[in-house]
């Protein structure tokens, strides 16, 4: 075939535009969402158009055909407009660079009109490159994306209520002023036209490169002008088409590898995810398209729950490791194959510094206006890119210097790793009963003594369960203000001392408490529930029976309701907690008048639970990096990933550097639909198992909000749990306190886990029995060495 | 060095659950390690709301290429037995053959095609090739060569000025080919191989619905006017399909209940309807199990049984986020011998093939069973479903008339009720109330005598020894009192309504206590009756409760009727008042206050061919009711026959109009308070509030 059209059509670009752009008409503008992935490239040629004019910028994905996009045989991707390459007598070369700083293994050189800078490794002579340099360049690009591909910092601004403004260091007229630091340069730079501008500092701290933007280096001295988005070195690490072997490490789920091969242009975007996830304070209900017009059939991609993102060329063993340290909770990772938009791939961060948002004027919603945000985030924005070589050239690499990078900087505390199975219960439910509810009891205390004395003799030697649904009212009747235990239950009396009797026996129980969610029927007070940026109540709305609309309670109250709730209960003497909610959700949001950002919202929970860290036994559902040291648990460890056409590998990469630091626990293994691969990947990444028992059958749930709880009951899973507990303790116990040094998927199908205390682990996922390192694995199976 | 295996022998019985996922992962390749799934699957349950299921197909491979082959807006796939995929590769002209593993085996028709749409292999690896602009079907042999070319029917039958636009095709046994066109609103063009092409007639044509709206403008508009509506011509099938047993399947867009069909040699529809169609329907395929898969254009793959009866439906539309398993154009499905689903995305040029959970094939492995009469064997399957989803309504269903046929009827009662499976109910009824009878009848004899002896006895004491004299005078004191006496009344009233309207017209019979508390006792009746009745004669859903709208609509029926039926007399020389009217209306419920108890019982103890007995009971109390409330408004106002008549049909006018007039009010008042709404919006927006 001599040219393949690419891959994005018609179709796929109308809905792509739909779900980004709003066009009302009241006030004559475009607004776009916070997914402006990239438009910035696409705008500069819109800088020069009238100021207010409508203007339609494409996003990423929208924008290659647009653009005329072609892909030719060898899959490269050619752009109308495309610029040709550089004469070679006009390339900036590393002659022209200056060294500005060196450590004992890295030499840094940097050329201030591109802000660019090409570290050199002493010991190997290889480069790794922050821009596009003029010899790579293959010409097929505009002027605009040739401009950003070479430009160390490239901003969006927002003119007006249009966000769509890339700004950078080659097509934008600007002035820099760079002054020596101790291990770098400080780049002061000032953007004439846009009137705004900011201090850059790049460092190298010994493997370390840092990136840092100062807060109060931000000047914008133009009303109506502001910098939208901030993303530090576009093209760190970049490589062209698969000229190196190698892969971008993403953190979507566990973690999922990108290769660096020929994507033949097949996707029109990359990865592009909000740390922490998106922003409920800004998100509108987006055009869906639901199954009858009623059922979202697409389940939520993950959540980036820690600020890291990687590259690694295998060949050169040469890579990186980045850390978003400051910034990050307003940031997203982006992570481009080659395809999207240009030949290369790249990963970096883009920080958003303030965002403009749909303000409907009534409550249909038919008229509408773009507002932009009164205040920018205040924020230092840092990237440290952790420069690695050789063998640690790679994601095992990775994890190790991730794990390093937490330990030494004391972000993580090593915890008590010791095995249990996680058997977390349903208390009880409501469903509808003449003019209210009542309750569907499924699992009371004296059912879980049962349970436990089952198991117990059983050979179940130590358990962590995870009580849902054992406040007054049920497991939707929140927030929870006090220990209360539901009677249907057995009362809080039986609760309390079921809790006490079995931390005897090493099965510790902790209460569940979502302490981020309000049920509307139950609280029919609005006056303590977040409202979104544009001052609507935000409401999650969920397709169920008896309860179908919450909010999100005020991080202040959430945070006096919580210390409430906690003093009443350690009053009695129990103290295991798990906290749910707020540990994977931060959003801004406005009250009375004044706006509160994400920072104000983390820092809320983070308070909370800095202070409750002392007298009580604190587990988190899937909590986000910056709250790892206040967990004993990790609870809900995503094993896979979100399922990106453009990832070719998943990878255990949080796994690999929680192990032996946190005890994480998987998803329940209840509604896996392949649970004997679901059971190897536990092998493999060293999680926990995790079930949802109840004890009666869980058709009792039909007329329930549960009624996705379509498989619980307790004699189902009895044998399950004793088989996974037999197991799964004992590969736990070989690697007890240990960590994962090397994590390798070999050629063979098995997978080969090496642990620093010298345990071996190959897990084989293949159908037929492999020999390895002198042992047979035999069919989905593993085997300890 | 220890040697371990996932399950030693040990605890080899405590695992039977894991290791039944085995035998379904042991099929899967290590290519295809994907746990999770970018999409939820939903199945229907008996009251036909819609349930989250386990994951019933995963995504398994994406084939973009075959060989060096891309695809280009392919329309059409066909799957053979021995796993060969063929597609009709539209924009490049051409069939690509190739396998799962992306592998070209070989491409046919390069140069013949002009535009394949549609493309079809038989038995013996004949490939048949529906190409529109070439308008041809052409037959190529396993080699690729060209056979037969099959062009325009030349039979008068066809239609003179109808083109042939062969855009789908599938093949029986016997060779005869069925033909969608394109723009043929005909049918699906049935053609035998004889003689070049031998033209047998329409098949599984569609029938033009017309609907009383339709009726009624053809009756009013004139010529003109018709002549712009739009036509109502029937809609072609979209897509179709053929199993082993030569029957045909069809999709067509717009049907709503009658999307699918599944058409038999003579063209009639073995398919009751289906409640759950897709909107947008682009191909159907028929599966291994007596099941068919139809894949909406949006991404949508439904799963339905034999009967068209929803198993499930999973997948979507992929909104940009690229994610495996999301379509965004579909064209074409097909299912191989592994019941692995093949998904055609013209948009994405991609084939998507899922392959079943463990949980689908048990229950496919459950449907078989069951559907061969193996009803026993068909409950360990059955039991696993359930296991892993106890709110699976059809394996509810099928368990619950497997114990059946095993005569064990409390269980099968339990399951036919949880899948809300009257039929099943009833039947299971009729053995448990059976078993009942014979164990109990002597008993209940026994105690009807022993009751009938002792009301006998009391009676004989108390014409004797008059023991019951203070319970009776105590009785008739209470008598004297009004309230009692009107409530009685209205026993008097029931039997003889000339007098009793004119006791409520006259003898000052008319009240307002008395009344209410029978209406109160009816309200509880009929929250009683409608909630707590019988399985089968419950209208509403299990465990649905809307007492508070129950209550507040029979207070405003009431209410309706008793204002606009005063209004109406004070102007037609009626001689009620209010209280009389209310009086009346609410003493002509006396009725449902006798027999709903009844019926109530009843509902309890009768099986479904039984039911006609409370159907009748339901028939008579309402009659008597009628009879009732007529009399009374003819008797109380003293009107003629023609009167009553007229003020019956100018009431029913007047709450006609009354709720016109409420429904205008609540429309303008809503208005006004958007308004109002918009305006503190824009303030409290402009104030920074």
């Amino acid at each position: 075939m001599a040219t393949n059209i690419k891959k994005l059509i018609a179709l796929g670009v109308l809905s792509a535009a739909l779900t980004t752009y709003t066009i009302t008409p009241a006030a004559g503008v475009v607004m776009a969402s916070e997914q402006t992935t990239e438009a910035a490239a696409e705008g500069t040629e819109t800088a020069e158009t009238a100021e207010g004019e409508t203007a339609e910028q494409p996003e990423a994905g929208a924008g290659a055909e647009a653009n005329g996009e072609t892909v030719n045989e060898d899959g490269e991707v050619i752009m109308e407009g495309a610029t040709g390459k550089v004469a070679e007598s006009e390339w900036i070369t590393i002659d022209d660079y200056e060294m500005v700083a060196e450590s004992d293994t890295y030499k840094m050189y940097y050329y201030e009109p591109r802000l660019s800078v090409i570290l050199e490794n002493k010991s190997t002579g290889k480069f790794l490159e922050t821009t596009l340099s003029d010899e790579l360049d293959d010409g097929a690009s505009n002027t605009t994306w040739n401009a950003y591909m070479k430009s160390g910092i490239v901003l969006s601004a927002i003119i007006g209520t249009t966000n769509t403004y890339q700004v950078d260091m080659i097509s934008t007229s600007n002035k820099i002023e760079t002054t020596k630091i101790d291990n770098g340069v400080s780049a002061k730079i000032y953007w004439n036209e846009y009137k705004f501008g900011l201090t850059v500092n790049i460092t190298l701290e010994g493997d370390n490169l840092v990136v840092n933007v100062p807060d109060d280096s931000i000047v914008e001295e133009k009303e109506g002008t502001y910098i939208s988005t901030v993303s530090l070195f576009p093209f760190m690490g970049y490589t062209y088409m698969d000229d190196q072997n190698g892969y971008m490490l993403v953190p979507d789920g566990n973690g999922a590898l990108i290769y660096l091969d020929n994507k033949e242009g097949r996707y029109s975007t990359g990865f592009s995810q909000m740390i922490y996830g998106t922003d409920a304070g800004f998100t509108d209900s987006s055009v869906s398209n639901y199954l009858w017009s009623k059922y979202d059939t697409v389940v939520d991609t993950n959540d980036i729950i820690a600020p890291v993102f990687g590259m690694a060329h295998t060949d050169d063993q040469l890579g990186y490791l980045a850390i978003v340290e400051e910034g990050e909770k307003r940031a997203s990772v982006e992570a481009h194959p080659n395809g999207v938009m240009v030949n290369y791939n790249r990963c970096f961060a883009k920080f958003m510094v303030r965002d403009i948002y749909v303000q409907p004027l009534n409550q249909s919603n038919s008229g509408t206006m773009t507002s932009v945000e009164a205040d920018r985030t205040h924020t230092d924005l840092q990237v440290r890119y952790m420069l690695l070589e050789n063998e640690a050239a790679d994601y095992s690499g990775m994890a190790v210097a991730y794990r390093n990078y937490l330990l030494d900087n004391n972000l993580v505390q090593i915890k008590d790793t010791g095995y249990n199975t996680r058997v977390d219960f349903l208390g009880s439910d409501r469903e509808e009963f003449l003019m209210g509810t009542k309750s569907v009891p499924m699992t009371t205390t004296d059912n879980i003594e049962e349970i436990y004395s089952d198991l117990q003799s059983a050979g179940v030697s130590s358990l962590l369960s995870v009580y849902k649904g054992w406040q007054k009212g049920g497991i939707y009747n929140v927030p929870i203000t006090s220990y209360k235990a539901d009677s249907s239950i057995g009362g809080t009396g039986s609760l309390t001392s079921l809790i006490k009797n079995s931390a005897d026996n090493g099965y510790n129980i902790y209460l569940y408490n979502d302490a981020l969610r309000v049920n509307a029927r139950t609280n029919t007070t609005t006056f303590n529930v977040v409202k979104k940026i544009n001052k609507r109540t935000l409401k999650e709305e969920v397709n169920e029976q008896v309860y179908d609309l919450f909010y999100y309670l005020l991080p202040g109250k959430m945070q006096s309701t919580l210390q409430k709730f906690v003093k009443s209960y350690t009053n009695k003497g129990v103290n295991n907690l798990a906290l749910a909610g707020v540990t994977d959700n931060i959003f801004s949001f406005s009250s009375q008048g004044s706006y509160y950002t994400r920072y104000d919202t983390a820092n809320a929970v983070l308070d909370t639970v800095a202070g409750m860290d002392e007298n009580v036994d604190l587990v988190l559902e899937q909590p986000f990096a910056y709250l790892w040291d206040y967990t004993d648990a990790f609870l809900d460890m995503p094993l896979g990933s979100s399922d990106y056409m453009y990832v070719d590998e998943e990878v255990p990469f949080l796994s690999m550097v929680l192990k032996g630091i946190i005890p994480m626990y998987s998803d329940y293994v209840n509604f896996e639909a392949n649970k004997t691969e679901f059971f190897l990947q536990m092998v493999e990444s060293g999680v926990y198992p995790s079930f949802y028992v109840t004890y009666e059958n869980s058709s009792a749930l039909i007329y329930t909000n549960s009624s996705d709880l379509y498989s619980t009951e307790y004699s189902t899973y009895r044998d399950s749990i004793i088989s996974y507990d037999t197991e799964l303790r004992a590969v736990a116990n070989a690697v007890e306190g240990a960590h994962i040094s090397d994590h390798e998927k070999m050629d063979n199908g098995v997978t080969k886990v090496t642990y620093d205390n010298g345990t071996v682990i190959y897990v084989n996922y293949t159908n037929e029995s492999v020999s390895v390192d002198g042992l047979t694995v035999d069919a989905m199976s593993y085997q300890i060495k | 060095m220890k040697k371990r295996t996932l399950f030693s022998k040990r605890n080899i019985v405590s695992a039977l659950l894991a290791i039944g996922t085995f035998l379904v992962t042991v099929t899967s390749s290590v290519t295809s390690v994907k746990a999770e799934t970018p999409y939820k699957t939903y199945t229907v349950d008996g009251y036909g709301s819609v349930q989250e299921t386990q994951t019933a197909y995963l995504a398994y491979e994406t084939i973009t290429k075959f060989g060096d082959n891309f695809l280009s807006a392919p329309s059409d796939l066909c799957v053979t037995e021995d796993g060969e995929i063929y597609v009709a590769d539209t924009g490049n002209a051409r069939i690509v053959v190739g396998d799962i593993n992306s592998n070209e085996i070989k491409t046919i028709g390069e140069g013949t095609l002009v535009t394949p749409k549609g493309v079809f292999v038989t038995d013996d690896k004949h490939v048949y090739v529906a190409d529109r602009d070439a308008m041809a079907v052409f037959e190529f042999d396993a080699d690729g060569t060209l056979l037969n070319t099959y062009t325009k029917p030349d039979s008068p039958l066809y239609g003179d000025e109808l083109s042939f636009l062969p855009i789908k095709i599938v093949v029986n046994d016997a060779g005869i080919m069925f033909v969608i066109c394109e723009s043929n609103t005909n049918g699906i063009v049935e053609i035998s191989p004889q003689e070049g092409g031998t033209f047998l007639g329409y098949f599984g044509t569609n029938f033009a619905s017309t609907s009383l709206q339709t009726i009624i403008y053809r009756a009013i508009l004139t010529d003109e006017q018709r002549a712009k509506m739009v036509s109502n011509i029937p809609s072609t099938p979209d897509n179709h399909a053929i199993d082993d047993k030569g029957l045909i399947y069809t999709v067509t867009r717009g049907d709503k209940e009658s999307t699918i069909k599944r058409l038999n040699i003579a063209g009639n529809d073995l398919i009751d309807g289906t409640e759950r169609y897709p909107e947008i329907p682009a191909a159907i395929a028929a599966g291994n199990h007596d099941n068919l898969y139809v894949a909406d254009q949006q991404g949508f793959i439904y799963e339905y049984n034999n009967d068209g009866e929803l198993l499930y439906v999973f997948g979507g539309l992929d909104d940009g986020t690229q994610r495996v398993g999301l379509s965004t154009l579909v064209s074409a499905i097909d299912v191989d011998t592994e019941d692995r689903i093949y998904l055609l995305d013209a948009d994405k040029n991609q084939i998507q093939v899922y392959e079943p959970t463990e949980f689908t094939e048990l229950l496919h492995n459950a449907l078989y069973l069951y559907s061969k009469g193996r009803y026993t064997e068909s409950k360990e399957p059955l039991t696993k479903v359930l296991e892993m989803n106890s709110m699976f309504d059809y394996a509810n269903q099928a368990m619950g008339r497997a114990y059946f046929q095993e005569e064990n009827y409390a269980m099968a009662l339990k399951y036919a009720k949880l899948a809300k499976d009257y039929e099943g109910y009833s039947d299971a009824f009729w053995e448990v109330r059976n078993t009942w009878l014979k164990k109990n009848i002597v008993t209940a004899i026994f105690l009807i005598v022993f009751l009938w002896a002792a009301w006998k006895i009391i009676k004989y004491y108390d014409k004797k020894k008059n023991i019951l004299a203070g319970p009776k005078n105590w009785w008739n004191k209470k008598k004297e009192n009004t309230v009692i006496s009107n409530l009685l009344y209205t026993k008097y009233f029931a039997k003889h309504p000339f007098d009793g309207s004119y006791g409520i017209a006259r003898e000052g019979r008319a009240s307002w206590i008395a009344p209410t508390i029978i209406l109160v006792i009816f309200t509880a009746e009929f929250v009683i009756n409608k909630y707590l009745c019988g399985f089968l004669q419950k209208t509403i859903r299990e465990g649905r409760f809307e007492i508070f709208s129950d209550i507040g609509q029979i207070i405003i029926v009431v209410f309706a009727l008793t204002a606009c039926h005063y209004l109406v007399c004070t102007i037609n020389d009626g001689e009620s008042t209010v209280k009389k009217i209310y009086t009346y209306f609410i003493y002509s419920l006396r009725p449902y206050i006798i027999i709903t108890p009844i019926i109530f019982i009843l509902s309890h103890v009768l099986t479904e061919n039984e039911q006609f007995l409370i159907t009748l009971a339901q028939f008579v109390m309402i009659g008597w009711i009628i009879v009732l409330a007529i009399i009374a408004i003819k008797e109380v106002n003293d009107y003629t026959p023609g009167e009553t008549f007229k003020v019956i049909c100018l009431t029913v006018f007047t709450i006609l109009i009354m709720a016109l007039l409420i429904f205008i009010v609540y429309v303008l008042w809503a208005q006004v308070f958007q308004f109002i709404s918009a305006i503190v919006g824009e303030v409290v927006y402009r104030l920074g509030y």
